[in-house]
């Protein structure tokens, strides 16, 4: 495995009490995969990232947990690596494009530049001009014309932003490449686009790759292997075809019915009724029960196990919907 | 970026203008001036009186004297000063305005390099002691009374300390036998300061091109050690370098002062943009690239919280001003403050006039200044 | 959608929501440790100069119990024309029958201090006052009307922030007496038309965008009804929070005009060490031997000003969630 993560868990330390963002997380990516992970927004997807790359805010609490890392010579854990160790994993091993990639270029230094920095980084000994070279290639490869290496964030339209940013997250040959939304600011043409490329670009290069995104039409064009995420854990995991034809979670179950068809139009996760929960004081039991249709008294007091239900399936549920079940959500 | 400074320019020559008219007009419309009281003397004798008159120009009304006044002004002549009577004005300027200049470049530099480092390493690390002490101390000396602080310092310094002399701008005793001016030694100094300030921003650029953190640290070090030897060694050779030493005892405390009033404004700014621009995503991008911390924290935060810094100067060019004139007053500071002063203790409404125009000529180009380097530090404005 | 019915007059429930914000701001205030400092000065200086009257009273039942005649006579706790004839040579030292010692004219420094408090707090949020008046009507008009008369007034806020008011105040000062009434005025209006209308100004346009001002419009309500009813109410917070700064602007800048002896002001914390200044007190070496003629005077004017400042900061922190601590 190139990267598992076991039994992560991050708190945010807030004023009223812990937000436990990330409760729980476990998976595991091998080379060349593409994990998509899809949830309502503030389910604690960035988070995920964030702790796996050690990049938290002052008042994150990393809890327990460990992110195995294969160097090609061994896993190291990279929760246990002192703080100078684990920038050279940063970028090198796993790289980041952030969910707000309009912002991700520092305004005042030219696009190529914050690339090569990046690139010189962990290369210190590559010259300027090879450096230069990678970068055009790696505009060439999102679909940049190299010329504009030269010029500033302001220069660019938000489209070749992101295709920049694509490039920057590139640029030292990552082993595992995150994608938090790369899309979301952009308009439903480009973003399809951008979308193809990334999925081709990460087959191409043997990549292993995550995906994240609130939108599971999207997650559904990139990925191989889904994770459903429901208020800081993950409820459901397998390969994209299963989750799609035989989701065994309530809540996946309503996510796929409410979309009928993958292709079709692009709408936020509305149509399950009632609010998702609170992270700060997360219900006893399940977490999903005040909303889930096949909610029990055993659900509302036993926080369900994350099993393996069937070879490569893993579902947190006390009661997974069967095939063939038709589960009605009432929105009252 | 020419057509930007252009612009620029056009507008400060328009601001000037529309700023000496009313200085004029200000001054020309106060109750009561030198001349009148000097006219008024009953010893003079009518003729004498009229000759004064048309002398000062007081002969013609008042719309005519300010054209005239504005003729001279566009040929830099000031008038001639009543108190210093055969003294042009801007002979007085001249000789002061070098003092006022160095007074006020040294201590902006100094506050804003101080203000910019330990701004930023305030807001890195919020709330940590850096953080606090430096807050809680800033916010003091940005708030002290100046003339306090003045007096607390001869009192610190010269009294208790006695290692600098209290205040006036040279030593007389010692002056009694020199060979040169005060004047001409103090332009020697401010060109030796040049001289390094120039050599420093050559040893910067260069080493901006450089690779490696050490040969950038290397090549900024040498280069001013080297300057500050040769020159001092230099000084000393000519053998004018007791009396440069006296000069610079003597600019000690006033610098000093200035800067400790001015560089909290700085810090604080510089902490409070450092804090927004913290948040930015793309400092989350550089921290992911793997970049050492205070690479982050300098190249890519910092450098970016430069920008408000800069626009704070130009805010704060009122107050800086302000705390010169009064600075200069409590050091017996020879330069443009003390003779405002003065000029309206005379009345000596023609050095009034000019000193305001010089200080509005000198915030003007410091304005300018500004705007250059704001232009240069972000790109978004050069196209 | 069911429809809000009003039944409460629109000042109520903004009083009910200002109620609210305030109890939620001083949650996050109290955390502030430098804001509640500056409160605290700040109080204790208000409480300190409303007790002014008590202090000679307090002082005659000590010390002149025995000689109400002197007492009558020489009011040696008058801050003005006070004088203690049973002192040797002014100005003395600290003692018990003067705390802060006595000044060159034999006149008692802690009763000057305290007579000038309330006067500063007078002169202060005057000026501060009409600054904060000026500053947002400005704002608000610039911000809703946009045009001409954005542009007029933002560069006239630029020619006013460059240029030096202490100067121009010194050259005023020679044309007029400036009594303290005089002086909070103009420093109160020279600052409304500088850098505060483009604060306000910023925050006003944020306000014009919201839809009940587009809802005012349709409904026909005239410009100065919805400058003044819906604007400006939303911009007072940050309006009030720049009047903490103003205060310290101007109690600083009365205290170096009457330092410099520009101002017509008979007593004020200023003018006490203008009187050490002006008698030779402060020239060389006996600085430190006469200290009480400058410090506690100067000690006040910092402690006043920065008090205002600490708490302006910690409320821009609250007003303006951007500085907020997550
Ligand atoms: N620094 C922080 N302090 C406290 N709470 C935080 C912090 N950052 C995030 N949170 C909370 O943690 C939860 C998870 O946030 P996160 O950003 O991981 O969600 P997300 O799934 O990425 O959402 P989105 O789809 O909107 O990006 C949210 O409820 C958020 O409010
Ligand atoms: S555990 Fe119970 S409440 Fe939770 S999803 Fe499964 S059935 Fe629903
Ligand atoms: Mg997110």
């Amino acid at each position: 495995m190139l990267l598992s993560v076991r039994d992560l868990r991050m708190y945010y330390r807030t004023k009223m009490g812990y937000v436990k963002a990330v409760d729980g997380i476990n998976f595991d990516l091998d080379q060349g995969e593409s994990l998509g992970i899809v949830g309502e927004s503030g389910c604690g997807k960035t988070s995920i990232s964030m702790t796996i790359l050690r990049l938290l805010p002052d008042n994150a609490e990393f809890k327990t947990g460990s992110v195995l890392f294969d160097t090609g010579n061994g896993p190291v854990d990279l929760v246990k690596l002192p703080e100078s160790e684990m920038r050279k994993y940063r970028w090198r091993g796993i790289s980041m494009i952030f969910q707000a990639a309009m912002n991700s270029l520092n305004p005042v230094y030219r696009v190529g530049d914050q690339i090569i920095e990046a690139i010189q980084n962990h290369f210190p000994d590559m010259p300027l001009d090879k450096a230069r070279e990678k970068v055009a290639e790696l505009f060439t490869l999102v679909g940049l014309d190299p010329s504009r290496m030269d010029q500033y964030p302001h220069q660019y339209s938000g489209g070749m932003k992101q295709r920049a940013v694509i490039a920057m997250a590139l640029a030292c040959d990552p082993k595992v490449i995150i994608a938090d939304e790369p899309t979301t600011a952009l308009d439903v043409i480009v973003q399809d686009r951008i979308l193809k490329e990334i999925r081709k670009i990460q087959k191409k290069l043997n990549m292993a790759m995550i995906y994240i995104s609130h939108d599971i039409a999207v997650i559904a064009e990139v990925s191989d292997k889904i994770a459903v995420m429901y208020a800081g854990k993950f409820v459901e995991l397998a390969d994209a075809v299963t989750v799609f034809k035989r989701p065994m979670h309530p809540y996946t179950y309503g996510l796929m019915h409410a979309f009928p068809s993958t292709v079709g139009e692009k709408t936020e996760l509305v149509t399950i009724p009632g609010e998702p929960p609170n992270l700060l004081n997360p219900p006893k039991g399940c977490r999903f029960a005040p909303r889930c249709p096949k909610a029990d008294s055993v659900c509302l007091d036993v926080d369900p196990k994350y099993r393996e239900v069937e070879k490569n399936h893993f579902v947190a549920c006390h009661h997974p919907v069967q095939p063939k079940e038709v589960v009605r959500f009432y929105a009252d | 970026m020419l057509k930007f400074l252009g612009k620029r320019v056009l507008q400060i020559v328009i601001l000037l203008f529309i700023y000496v008219t009313v200085v004029y007009w200000l001054i020309e419309a106060m109750p009561g001036s030198f001349v009148d009281q000097y006219l008024l003397n009953p010893k003079l004798t009518p003729e004498i009186r009229e000759n004064l008159k048309r002398q000062f120009g007081f002969d013609k009304p008042a719309h005519i004297r300010y054209l005239i006044y504005m003729k001279n002004f566009l040929t830099l002549d000031l008038g001639i000063s009543f108190s210093y009577f055969p003294t042009k004005v801007t002979t007085i300027i001249a000789e002061r305005l070098p003092r006022t200049v160095f007074l006020f470049v040294t201590s902006t530099l100094v506050s804003y390099v101080l203000g910019y480092s330990l701004g930023k390493r305030a807001a890195w690390k919020r709330s940590g002691i850096l953080d606090k002490t430096t807050t809680f101390v800033g916010i003091v000396f940005w708030t002290i009374f100046l003339p306090l602080l003045a007096i607390f310092n001869i009192w610190l310094f010269g009294v208790i300390l006695k290692i600098l002399p209290l205040n006036q701008f040279i030593d007389p005793n010692l002056w009694k036998t020199a060979p040169l001016s005060a004047q001409t030694i103090f332009i020697r100094l401010l060109l030796t300061a040049l001289v390094f300030l120039i050599v420093f921003l050559i040893a910067l650029l260069i080493s901006n091109r450089l690779k490696t953190i050490p040969a950038k640290k290397t090549m900024l070090y040498t280069s001013s050690i080297t300057t500050i030897v040769v020159s001092i060694v230099i000084w000393i050779l000519s053998g004018y370098s007791i009396y440069a030493w006296d000069i610079i005892k003597h600019m000690v405390l006033p610098v000093l002062t200035l800067t400790l009033y001015s560089f909290a404004g700085s810090m604080l700014v510089m902490r409070d943009t450092m804090l927004d621009v913290i948040r930015e995503d793309y400092i989350t991008t550089a921290k992911a690239k793997g970049l050492p911390d205070n690479v982050v924290r300098d190249k890519h935060a910092a450098r970016n919280a430069l920008l408000p810094l800069v626009t704070n100067f130009v805010i704060s060019l009122g107050f800086t001003v302000g705390g010169g004139i009064i600075t200069e007053t409590m050091f017996s500071w020879p330069g443009i403050g003390r003779a405002y002063l003065e000029a309206l203790n005379t009345q000596d409404t023609p050095l009034l006039i000019g000193l305001l125009v010089f200080t509005g000529i000198f915030v003007l180009i410091a304005h300018l200044v500004a705007d250059v380097l704001y232009a240069v530090l972000d790109p978004r404005i050069r196209y | 959608m069911t429809e809000m019915v009003v039944a409460e007059p629109l000042w109520k429930i903004r009083l009910k929501l200002w109620v609210r914000s305030f109890k939620t701001g001083w949650e996050l205030f109290k955390e502030k440790k430098l804001a509640l400092f500056g409160l605290g000065v700040i109080i204790f200086f208000a409480i300190f100069g409303l007790l002014y009257p008590l202090y000679p009273m307090i002082m005659r039942n000590l010390f002149w119990k025995d000689d109400p005649f002197g007492y009558q006579t020489f009011m040696p706790y008058d801050p003005i024309i006070g004088f203690d004839p049973d002192i040797v040579s002014h100005p003395s030292p600290p003692s018990l029958r003067h705390p802060l010692g006595t000044d060159p004219l034999g006149r008692d420094i802690l009763s000057m201090i305290m007579y000038s408090t309330p006067r500063e707090f007078v002169l202060g949020i005057t000026a501060a006052l009409i600054t904060v008046i000026i500053g947002t009507i400005i704002g608000a008009s610039a911000a809703y009307y946009g045009g001409v008369i954005d542009t007029f007034f933002m560069r006239l806020a630029d020619i006013v922030m460059l240029f030096p008011s202490l100067a121009l105040l010194m050259v005023l000062s020679a044309f007029m007496e400036l009594t303290l009434f005089r002086l909070a005025l103009i420093m109160g209006i020279l600052a409304g038309f500088g850098s505060i209308t483009l604060v306000l100004k910023a925050q006003a346009l944020t306000v014009k965008v919201r839809p009940f001002i587009d809802a005012a419009k349709s409904t026909g309500a005239s410009d100065a009804y919805i400058i003044f009813r819906h604007i400006i109410p939303n911009i007072l917070p940050l309006s009030f929070l720049y009047m903490m700064f103003n205060v310290t602007g101007a109690i600083f800048t009365e205290a170096v005009l009457s330092f410099l002896g520009l101002a017509n002001i008979r007593m004020s914390w200023g003018v006490i060490i203008q009187m050490a200044e002006s008698s030779g007190y402060l020239m060389g070496a006996s600085i430190g031997t006469y200290w009480w003629l400058w410090l506690p005077a100067g000690v006040c004017i910092t402690l006043l000003c920065s008090s205002f400042y600490f708490l302006g900061r910690g409320l821009e922190e609250i007003v303006n969630p951007r500085l907020r601590k997550r």
